[in-house]
């Protein structure tokens, strides 16, 4: 078995308020992206070319792991505002 | 204005609303703040539900009322390689009597049954609040902001149930930045199956459940796997130490999709429809990584507290929680009673779970985090468990060698004696 876009199986109140502001500057310079192999809902991406990293916060978890494995002070993460964000039904 | 409460608890996991139940049934005015829609909206785990005696103390026969799924029957331990498995099977009769061992459960509905039996005794929850900052006067914790909320919750004493990523106990200044290595991911994918199809599969009647435990199969991870049986359905997933992240590799998706497609694995799943995907941080890093529990007006339960470790064997955290939640709720009582709410009064609470198995049990098993530690136990080892029993049980019409001989020399194959040696003390310092 071989899953696609697990997050979809997942219900998320999407705030229009993002939870997770990148400073994109210090993402430029970070020579190892851990954000983005760290992220379990894959909401990180790096662009080789551009040396861009873009978040996608609608669908996150909310673990906090690129909070924590973010070295560089870049990622500006809180929980959402109450009653927005992941809402986890059975698991 | 601000509303005025005794105590107010940020989070309304288990740890939470075991202590607004106690609180609660004090005659205290209680509240508590959930940031979800409801009670275990935000939360996970792998899936069990340990024995816990104030559980069962203070909700007598609950699980004749809460959501429980199955109760853990079957316990098993398995070394796995990509293509290899060797398992420890250990089921008893014993582990069909009530008090079961521990069910595996849904978190969103048994959390939010447990805050629902607190809210019976007089405890106000209040769902949609996310907990902002402290408000602190004097050296003291003296109530909470919420956030997008004007005003402000004013109380005695904070109790902060607020997981594994305490920022509660950050603003207090109790704990110091959260670190990679002392937290792991874990990740989680419920399956769909039908119950006779689970019961046949694993080997189980009525509701008895199974719980197997996975090593080996996060390569180039430290981690290892989980599998529960639900009724009609199967937790499985993983928990990786989060600095195990660190280098470039696999993401977590890619580890989970590996698991999911083992031979053994492939065989226990099939048919299953997936049903819900979720992640969560867990404390990792034992006794050795916990915060101050305390300040004055504030004391720190559950995931917050740092209160959950794993030895390999053991994996426990909600139990700890429940305890540490009714333990701060008897301080609390204590201090109102005394009208003392300062750092000495509450130091009490940290007696009382020193006190407790919680803390006994994190120093008994206090050097377990050093041996989660070691890279080879999730790869190489079970590598070399398969491989010595594949040769000895292998037909080939080649003399054998005696076990001793053949294990060392498996061993040896794999590992430098000086790493075998070490790793073996690290073992035994954390286990035996």
């Amino acid at each position: 078995m071989i899953v696609d876009n697990l997050p979809q199986f997942t219900q998320f109140q999407i705030d229009e308020q993002p939870h997770i502001v990148l400073d994109k500057e210090i993402c430029k310079s970070c020579d190892h992206h851990a954000c983005v192999h760290s992220c379990p809902a894959n909401c990180y991406t790096f662009n080789e070319e551009t040396k861009r990293v873009d978040v996608v916060y609608e669908t996150c978890l909310e673990c906090g792991a690129c909070h924590v494995i973010c070295d560089k002070g870049a990622v500006n993460w809180s929980y959402p505002r109450g009653g927005y964000g992941v809402c986890f039904r059975l698991t | 204005m601000a509303k005025y409460f005794d105590v107010i608890i940020v989070g309304a996991g288990p740890a939470g609303s075991m202590a607004a139940l106690k609180l609660a049934r004090a005659g205290l005015k209680v509240v508590m703040l959930e940031r979800g829609r409801y009670p275990g909206s935000k939360n996970m785990f792998g899936g069990l539900l340990h024995n816990t005696l104030v559980l069962n103390e203070m909700l007598p026969s609950f699980w004749e009322r809460a959501p429980l799924e199955r109760h853990v029957y079957k316990k098993t331990l398995a070394f796995m390689t990509p293509t290899s498995s060797v398992s420890l099977t250990f089921e008893t009769e014993s582990f069909e009597q009530l008090p079961y061992n521990g069910y595996t459960v849904f978190r969103p509905s048994f959390d939010n049954w447990l805050a629902g039996e607190a809210v019976k005794e007089g405890a106000l929850l209040l769902c949609n609040c996310a907990a902002e900052d402290l408000i602190q006067k004097d050296g003291q914790v003296v109530g909470v902001t919420v956030k997008g909320r004007d005003g402000e919750l004013r109380s005695s004493i904070v109790i902060a149930a607020d997981g594994v990523l305490s920022f509660m106990a950050k603003k207090a200044g109790l704990r110091r930045d959260f670190r990679a290595k002392d937290l792991g991911l874990g990740i989680k994918l419920l399956l769909g199956l039908p119950k006779e199809t689970i019961d046949e599969r694993f080997n189980l009647v009525r509701d008895e459940g199974a719980d197997i435990s996975l090593i080996g199969i996060t390569e180039g991870l430290r981690g290892g796997g989980f599998l529960y049986t639900n009724y009609e359905s199967i937790s499985i997933g993983m928990v990786v130490h989060l600095d195990s992240f660190e280098a470039p590799g696999k993401n977590p998706y890619q580890v989970l999709d590996e698991l999911l497609q083992h031979p053994h694995i492939r065989k226990l799943i099939k048919g299953a429809v997936p049903l819900e995907y979720s992640a969560h941080l867990i404390s990792e890093g034992g006794i050795k990584a916990m915060p101050q529990v305390y300040t004055g007006g504030m004391m720190v339960v559950g995931d917050a507290a740092g209160l959950c470790y794993s030895n390999g064997i053991n994996l426990e955290g909600i139990n700890l929680a429940m305890t540490s939640g009714v333990l701060a709720a008897e301080t609390a009582i204590q201090a109102i009673e005394a009208k003392d709410y300062s750092a000495q009064m509450l130091s009490l609470y940290r007696k009382k779970l020193d006190d407790s198995f919680i803390i006994k049990d994190m120093r008994t098993f206090k050097n377990a985090v050093d041996m989660m530690r070691i890279e080879r136990l999730f790869q190489t080892y079970p590598q070399i468990v398969c491989s010595i029993l594949e040769k000895m049980y292998r037909v080939e019409g080649i003399p054998r060698a005696r076990i001793m001989k053949l294990s060392r020399k498996e061993a040896l194959g794999k590992v430098k004696m000086r790493d075998l040696i070490s790793d073996s003390i690290k073992v035994g310092r954390a286990l035996l």
